[in-house]
């Protein structure tokens, strides 16, 4: 049992994505629960990509084959997660905000919450303050993730959160920010709840924000 | 004799003999609000008409006192006169490509006029009635986008790099083939108007793609490229490039401009004896968010290190102070 979950795993960290529907179905075969095979296969497998992607180990090419590995698994599991009625790890909101265009960091991310278990729901690029209020009180998801590129689009993720305190909503909602021209210390000074340096390290600061 | 900035900048760029300090530059755009205000020109006029560009790429000689000047503001010159629809942006926001014509990796159409494509003509003018104003006086920087580069605005980045990921790399290849007639016809048009230098952006970044996928999949093109290229070129890769100088300095530009994120002194120490280095003070906490002391200190660090040209890591965010340009100059023009 733990062989085929360890070849699962092994094939999401290689971006084995001709082989990986072979390796879930050949689990599924063996009687192996889809949560499971998420829990204690796929996830951990994500888990060592981001790791390696903050290592250098890795790079966006390696990360993106992983997220469609992943995804290509998913895709099978899926129907018998949705009967066993297997919960999502938390609700997250994700865009690049206004003015920005560049999605690739938050592509990244979304895949590797994903890979861990989140719902996610990805808004786009260049969101406006309105749209993304509007979408946090319909949607109410646990966190909010907001991706920059440009240094110019900086100032509007402290209009977001801005917008969410006059609209009180601001304690209804935990804020991770992230992107190239990002650091703590800017975190720190909008009132962010938390800041990753990569896609890994945002999936730690969704755990940690939804968990406590 | 006092020696001109263009003296200087070009006298770097062949690691000639030292004048009385080292020069500033700017292979990358130093567009910015108070340089808009100060010029009266703003985007996106800047990037679709000759004069306005022309004049703007003035204001970073004349008025903060750069010894070069470089009228390219945009990454999309080139990718607008391939076909693409590009959104040139507001006075807040950088142009942005609208469309990836090459999704499916198909074979590329080269507009046979894509020099005379109003895209490329405007920058093309622009270097020239800048030879007419500054020629001399200061270095004159033109930019084109590497194939690299290019093949991002063709396919769209993630989907390009995802093939190298699936290991499609001869669909990879392919493209960036394809590609490389356009750079070089932009980068020697731009000689031919009037341009001292020209900076070949090509997007292989730290942060994207390996120094090993460099090696293999982009540097024998930058090879061919820098064979096929008539005048001084500098490659500007951003991000973190530490692991991969060493395949820079064996692609053939004469420079290589860089972030702050490789330190100076490793870079000096790396490939100072293969090319000339320019950079490196850092855009976002520094230029963008630090004071004009912290840029200076930046700045004589890298002339300490050994840096020969002095200037912005990158392309500036929109919002820098011009007082922390100035900093730049007043930092080289101490002196060594």
């Amino acid at each position: 049992m733990s062989e085929q979950l360890d070849k699962i795993k092994e094939a999401i960290v290689g971006g084995q994505h001709n082989e990986i529907e072979a390796l879930v179905q050949a689990a599924l075969d063996a009687t192996l629960a889809a949560d499971q095979i998420v829990n204690q296969a796929m996830i951990p497998g994500m888990d060592v990509v981001g790791r390696k992607f903050s290592n250098n180990e890795i790079f966006v090419p390696e990360m993106l084959v992983a997220a469609v590995t992943m995804n290509k698994g998913l895709a099978l599991l899926k129907p018998f997660l949705q009967q066993s009625g297997a919960e999502s790890k938390g609700r997250i909101i994700m865009c690049t905000v206004k003015g920005d265009l560049h999605d690739i960091g938050k592509n990244l991310v979304i895949m590797m919450l994903e890979g861990a278990g989140f719902e996610v729901l990805d808004m786009g690029v260049d969101i406006n303050v309105d749209s993304l209020i509007a979408t946090v009180k319909e949607i109410k998801p646990d966190v909010l993730g907001l991706s920059a590129l440009l240094t110019t689009t900086l100032p509007e993720m402290a209009k977001v959160i801005e917008a969410l305190e006059a609209n009180n909503i601001r304690d209804e909602v935990k804020v991770m920010i992230g992107g190239a021209p990002v650091d703590a210390a800017f975190s720190d000074k909008i009132g962010a709840d938390g800041y990753g340096r990569d896609a890994a390290e945002a999936v730690q600061i969704a755990r940690q924000l939804i968990t406590g | 004799m006092r020696s001109s900035g263009y003296q200087l900048v070009m006298s770097a760029m062949f690691k000639g003999r030292k004048g009385e300090r080292p020069p500033s530059g700017t292979p990358t755009s130093i567009a910015c609000h108070e340089l808009m205000d100060a010029t009266g020109v703003s985007f996106p006029e800047a990037h679709l008409n000759a004069s306005s560009m022309a004049e703007l790429a003035l204001g970073g000689h004349e008025i903060i006192g750069f010894d070069t000047v470089m009228p390219e503001y945009s990454v999309d010159q080139e990718v607008a006169a391939l076909g693409a629809a590009v959104d040139w942006g507001d006075r807040n926001m950088m142009p942005d490509t609208k469309s990836f014509l090459y999704e499916n990796f198909e074979d590329i159409a080269v507009p046979e006029d894509f020099l005379e494509k109003p895209s490329m003509r405007v920058l093309l003018d622009a270097l020239a009635i800048l030879r007419r104003h500054v020629g001399g006086s200061a270095a004159i920087i033109g930019k084109a986008m590497g194939p690299w580069t290019l093949s991002y605005h063709m396919a769209g980045t993630q989907n390009f790099l995802l093939q190298i990921g699936l290991g499609e790399t001869d669909k990879v290849r392919k493209m960036v083939e394809q590609l490389m007639p356009v750079t070089i016809a932009s980068v020697n048009a731009q000689f031919r108007a009037g341009a001292d230098v020209v900076v070949v952006a090509d997007h292989a970044t730290g942060n994207l793609i390996s120094a090993a996928h460099y090696a293999k999949l982009l540097l024998p093109y930058h090879q061919e490229l820098t064979r096929q290229i008539d005048g001084p070129t500098i490659l500007h890769v951003c991000g973190n490039c530490t692991d991969r100088l060493h395949h820079f300095a064996e692609a053939g530009f004469n420079a290589y401009h860089f972030e702050w994120q490789v330190d100076a002194r490793e870079a000096v120490h790396t490939v100072g004896d293969k090319m000339v280095l320019i950079g490196n003070v850092n855009n976002p906490q520094t230029l963008l968010q630090g004071t004009p002391e912290d840029v200076y200190r930046q700045a004589r660090y890298a002339i300490e290190a050994g840096v020969e040209i002095i200037g912005p890591e990158c392309a500036i965010p929109l919002s820098t102070p011009l007082e922390n340009l100035k900093a730049i100059v007043t930092a080289v023009r101490e002196g060594y």
